[in-house]
């Protein structure tokens, strides 16, 4: 599957053009992980986008504490991203990801890629932004209606 | 365009943290989902927030299928 194609699936992407999307596809980098295999770790500085195309992916905080208890967040299918937090705060991971699939398949775009494409149109930047917020929302409510 | 319904899928009954994914297909009460390695029930479905563009954002309570014992 070529990355355009699954972007036109992801809501982060909602409202670009498709020279804006095109653009955007150049910058992403496909990687693939195990059952259990650890994508980003609570705590170390992150520098990248990853969006889940394929399989799922488990949120969990506290992963490697000695002293709190390990908690599932959330799982993330298809059409989801992770790893916004610290692309634009800049400050560590705020919880540990793993795969929870024998085979997920994400795609990954770095912040400086992210950050130039931005700068570089104020469309595309602002767009951008506004479904990061409408995505943290959106995850906001999810966990309101767990009770977690 | 096709439809995407984004939604957040929210298990009753068990310490579960449920899912958030994407799907082409409404949810309906009666289908059935896998989430990672388990399978459960769409018991009740309601729209969370309008759509934007072609995303509708549904939020859908599910309940576990029990596992079929072996024969």
């Amino acid at each position: 599957m070529d990355p355009l194609s699954i972007l036109q699936s992801v809501e982060l992407f909602e409202g670009l053009t498709s020279e804006e999307l095109r653009a955007l596809a150049e910058l992403c980098h496909e990687r693939s992980f195990g059952n259990g295999e650890v994508i980003t770790r609570q705590g170390e500085p992150g520098e990248e986008l990853y969006i889940v195309y394929e399989g799922f992916v488990e949120v969990v905080r506290n992963a490697e504490s000695s002293e709190r208890a390990p908690r599932t967040v959330v799982h993330l299918g298809s059409g989801q991203i992770f790893g916004e937090m610290a692309l634009l705060d800049r400050g560590p991971r705020s919880a540990t990801v793993k795969s929870a699939s024998d085979h997920a398949r994400l795609l990954v775009i770095h912040r400086d890629d992210f950050e130039r494409a931005c700068e570089g149109n104020h469309h595309l930047g602002y767009v951008v932004m506004r479904n990061i917020a409408a995505d943290l929302s959106f995850k906001l409510r999810h966990r309101h209606l767990t009770g977690r | 365009m096709v439809t995407i319904y984004k939604v957040s899928y929210v298990v009753t009954g068990e310490d579960h943290p449920g899912a958030i994914l994407n799907t082409e297909k409404r949810p309906i009460p009666g289908d059935l989902v896998r989430l990672g390695t388990r399978e459960f029930q769409v018991e009740e479905v309601i729209e969370l927030i309008p759509p934007r563009g072609e995303f509708h954002y549904m939020h859908a309570t599910l309940k576990p299928v029990p596992e079929k014992a072996d024969p």
